[in-house]
């Protein structure tokens, strides 16, 4: 007998999120999660004694406000502390800065380039309408276009006529944004270098890829999605960090009441009759549900806890070509003092912002160069917060917690990760961002390296690709994460799947999550 | 009606003179230096509408010789049971492949052929849907996952042998600044396969071009043109640089549309938005031509020198930097003691030094005893000159993804019309373009006779 109706493998966020529709809509619900600490990436931790990190994923942007009002999560503690600007120091010691005060930053690009100033408040209007675009398709399940059933040919159909519905002008700049690198779109729009390095570096996050190679621009559109009160390309930070997100979402998942266990891993996806009817813990308890959903990526749902021997052969090898590639690391500081940066001197409004370690276009690519090889960036691509200039409970009173996004740092790396090669790893990040900021090596007090190999270690994401699975074109919307297994429906009956390993991806998104369990929802 | 003015030599240009003089339009074709011979595959839309005879579809064979880093030679031939023979001398696991993975990118190339003999579909009509969806749940699934696809990641998906990964992930990058391990470079692999037989990755050489200069009817002027007048927003004729005038109320361009659309014609007939589009249409040439003789065939009839995707990648890197490929790409192809050689990566616009010894040092091992009596090099630079490619780019506009199909050269003038009444495009930056001999050509023709 079944004692659970859903039985949700991974307490990450979107799991989270599944778990809480499945639970709002009346089903018994049990999440079980093998960390001690439910939120899978999206996780805070203590980890210096006062120094507080969101150990991995860092912003919130992408997260759906349909989900933050469905769930109410400020209700359960969602607390959105918004990112006004982005700096860019230069090599040369000037700056490039982004503010969102209209106004501020218009005077700022004419300092740069005043071609560029007239064009920023276009190029802005085009990726809107591009974002609200492709809007709607975060929110549906992809249509299968190698599919026969009538159900199928009208959700294509119906696709059709939303990109009709765009004119032949926005739906021929959405081609172009498909298939154009992120380099060459920008190229059309601006001269400054740091600019277009800055934009386009949003193409290549989590992607090993260069700026250069087409397929960049469509990721730099996914991470403009993102909307925080009804504005798009508006980035925060959660109070508390991104573990208060999971605690919000977890929060109205048993406030629907659902179930979650940690410290509870899954070994493997309990199989009967050919239909998935529970999981089996580590310890060798088994658990029975009706259904079984599974947040985990798409290598360890199927080769590990489901296995090979229970599913067709050619979706077994396309999983396998499924690409995870992880691309970047986390470097967590603990600073005595802030960062005083030689082009911006002073603790300015720019320290409540993000900074982007992103010169150029050519500094960029060199910086792919060497991971291509399966080195690390000797001067990597970083995006750069102070949590705890925006919420000062995140570091001890004067102190502060500084969180760096580091590209490129491959999970393919010649000679495996070694403490020595994470070590070199950090000592690079300390070192170029030193360049511009002289002070950092003697304010670092504590300093913590996360590689893809950790990242996949702890948080168990495969290849430590924070995606799930690269976001290129070829895996995307209904090839992801295979085609005709795009709708979180898997050939094993009784088991979904609803990590960002499915269409729409990743970021602190939400979307795979809530699309799934409609599906699950829809099905029964 | 007044006369229809044809600019160009070249293939397509031809092939539209020739449809538009058959269909009773008074045509006058208007040629600078007589263009190269192209190479291609030749729709057979093009053969039979101008019934064409003796068109000669020419493959070398093996139609690739790919040196071993540890000596030896891959050859891979036209006929396939052979080429997995010599596959499983260096792979067994590649050569069992072998046979499935050119089966299913025949499939594509084929469904692609189709696709290129007609003007360009659109992407959101049932009728693109239905025809798409005849390649089957496997073949549509293998198209869209393969189109943007790094050519490098698809070689991987398929085979481990370094030497045959970058024999055929060169032909991925041909004429394109990109490396393997862009995205979109697979789906130039299936472009250049467009017309060849299941398991050959370069394109024919043809006599097409040849065929189509002697086919008579046509009235033919060499000169240059200086400028196509307008008047009322609609061709009026055109100005020639020796200062005669020549009425037309058509003209069909067969240069690059940049040339056409923004020097050819007096400024302030087009949308500035439009203006702006295609300055940024991408025409970089990437590669330098050499041609050698020798004093004895060099015993090869196609020669690729690529050891490795890293190799390609790393003499993208150089030109992407802005520099000329230290280890450049060479891929050569002889008849008798004759060999022309393509070497890229040889960014526009860069002195090309040492290319020529380079390339002669590298060809140098493969040819055993052979002297080089002669050799000269043609920079992206000086084939712009001579041949009169946009940036020594023969492709006039680079056939990326985002430039092919329904985007070529740009989504606004994809249908071989411009905003100029009676001024048409024709030639390799319209679809399908890029090496396929006379189908841009057609299919302006057809737009021009069916209006």
């Amino acid at each position: 007998m079944a004692n659970y109706d859903v039985v949700m493998i991974g307490g990450g966020h979107n799991g989270l999120v599944c778990a809480a529709y499945l639970a709002r809509a009346g089903r018994k619900v049990l999440v079980l999660e093998r960390r001690e600490r439910i939120g899978g990436a999206a996780v805070t931790e203590e980890v210096f004694p006062g120094f507080r990190f969101s150990v991995f994923s860092y912003v919130v942007s992408l997260l759906r406000p349909e989900i933050i009002r469905d769930l109410e999560l400020p209700r359960h503690g969602l607390h959105i502390l918004p990112l006004e600007s982005t700096l860019t120091p230069l090599e040369n010691g000037d700056y490039l800065a982004q503010w969102n005060d209209h106004d501020q930053n218009r005077r700022e690009l004419a300092r740069h380039s005043l071609r560029d100033a007239e064009a920023y408040d276009e190029f802005g209007l085009m990726l809107h309408q591009m974002a609200r675009a492709v809007k709607p398709l975060l929110g549906m399940a992809p249509p299968d276009p190698t599919a026969l059933s009538l159900r199928e040919l009208f959700g294509l159909k119906r696709l059709a006529e939303h990109f009709q519905g765009l004119g032949t002008k926005r739906f021929n700049t959405l081609t172009k944004l498909l298939t154009m690198s992120s380099a060459d779109f920008l190229d059309e729009w601006f001269e400054t270098e740091a600019l277009k390095a800055t934009k386009s570096a949003s193409g290549i996050i989590g992607t090993l890829l260069g700026p250069r190679s087409p397929g960049t621009a469509y990721v730099l559109l996914h991470h403009y999605m993102g909307e925080l009160d009804g504005v798009f390309r508006a980035w925060g930070f959660a109070k508390g960090g991104n573990g208060s997100v999971s605690a919000a979402i977890a929060g109205a998942a048993r406030a629907a009441g659902a179930e979650i266990r940690t410290s509870a891993e899954v070994s493997q996806v309990l199989i009967r009759g050919s239909r998935a009817r529970g999981v089996v813990l580590a310890g060798g308890e088994e658990i029975r549900a009706k259904l079984v959903v599974s947040g985990a990526d798409p290598r360890r749902t199927f080769l590990q806890l489901v296995g090979e021997k229970h599913l067709p052969g050619p979706f077994v090898d396309s999983i396998k070509r499924f690409r995870f590639r992880g691309a970047s690391a986390k470097v967590n500081l603990a600073l005595g003092e802030l960062p005083d940066f030689t082009c911006l001197p002073g603790r300015g409004a720019h320290l409540r912002g993000a900074v982007s370690i992103s010169p150029s276009i050519g500094y960029l690519e060199r910086a792919y160069d060497e991971a291509k090889y399966g080195g690390t960036s000797s001067r990597p691509y970083m995006d750069i917060v102070i949590p705890s200039m925006l919420d000062p409970s995140m570091a001890p009173p004067g102190k502060h917690v500084m969180s760096i996004f580091v590209q490129y740092a491959p999970y393919h790396v010649n000679g495996g990760w070694t403490d020595a090669r994470r070590d070199a790893l950090g000592d690079a990040v300390v070192d170029t961002l030193s360049q511009y900021a002289p002070n950092l090596k003697k304010a670092v007090l504590h300093r913590q390296v996360i590689t893809p190999a950790d990242i996949e270690r702890i948080v168990g994401l495969a290849e430590g690709n924070i995606f799930q699975g690269e976001l290129s074109l070829q895996q995307m919307f209904f090839l992801r994460p295979v085609p005709a297994w795009a709708k979180y429906r898997t050939p094993l009956s009784g088991l979904y799947q609803c990590g960002a390993g499915t269409h729409p991806g990743g970021g602190v998104m939400g979307a795979s999550g809530r699309n799934a369990a409609f599906q699950i929802l829809g099905a029964a | 009606m007044k006369r229809t003015i044809v600019i160009g030599g070249g293939a397509d240009a031809v092939v539209a003179a020739q449809l538009l003089a058959r269909g009773g339009r008074e045509v006058m074709t208007i040629e600078g230096a007589s263009p190269a011979s192209e190479e291609g595959w030749v729709p057979p839309q093009v053969v039979r509408e101008l019934r064409l005879e003796g068109v000669k579809l020419d493959w070398p064979d093996p139609w690739l010789t790919v040196p071993l880093p540890a000596g030896g030679r891959l050859e891979l031939w036209l006929d396939m049971a052979r080429t997995v023979e010599a596959i499983r001398q260096v792979s067994p696991r590649d050569a069992e492949r072998w046979p499935e993975f050119c089966d299913r990118l025949a499939r594509l190339a084929r469904f692609l052929g189709e696709l290129y003999a007609a003007p360009p579909p659109d992407p959101l009509s049932a009728r693109f849907a239905l025809r798409a969806r005849r390649l089957g749940k496997r073949g549509l699934a293998d198209l869209l996952r393969i189109l943007p696809m790094p050519v490098a990641e698809l070689l991987d998906d398929w085979f481990e042998n370094d030497a045959l990964k970058g024999a055929l992930g060169a032909a991925g990058v041909l004429h394109l600044l990109q490396g393997p391990r862009s995205g979109g470079t697979a789906f130039r692999l299936l472009h250049h396969h467009v017309g060849c037989p299941p398991g050959v990755f370069r394109p024919p050489r043809s006599n097409a071009l040849e065929l189509l200069r002697k086919l008579p009817r046509v009235e033919l002027q060499q000169a240059e043109v200086l400028r196509v007048t307008v008047r009322n927003g609609a061709v009026a004729g055109v100005v020639l640089k020796d200062g005669r005038e020549l009425d037309a109320s058509t003209v069909v361009s067969g240069a690059d549309p940049r040339r056409s659309l923004l020097d050819l014609i007096e400024p302030g007939w087009l949308d500035p938005e439009l203006v702006r589009s295609l300055r940024h249409v991408r025409r970089r040439g990437v590669a330098a031509r050499m041609r050698l003789e020798l004093d004895r065939s060099p015993g090869f009839s196609a020669l690729a020198l690529a050891p490795s995707l890293d190799y390609l990648e790393r003499a993208y890197d150089d030109a992407k930097h802005g520099r000329l490929s230290q280890q450049p790409y060479v891929e050569a192809r002889c008849e008798g003691s004759r060999v022309e050689v393509l070497a890229q990566y040889a960014p526009y616009g860069k002195s090309c030094a040492g290319l020529a010894d380079r390339v002669t040092a590298l060809l140098g091992e493969h040819w055993g005893d052979a002297q080089p009596l002669h050799t000269e090099l043609a920079s992206p630079r000086e084939l712009e000159e001579f041949e009169g490619w946009p940036q020594g780019q023969p492709h006039h506009a680079e056939l990326s993804l985002d430039q092919a199909l329904w985007m070529r050269p740009l989504p606004e003038l994809a249908h071989y019309r411009t905003p100029i009444d009676g001024l048409w495009l024709c030639g390799p930056a319209m679809h399908p373009g890029a090496g396929i001999a006379g189908a841009a050509g057609l299919n302006c023709a057809h737009a021009i006779l069916d209006r």
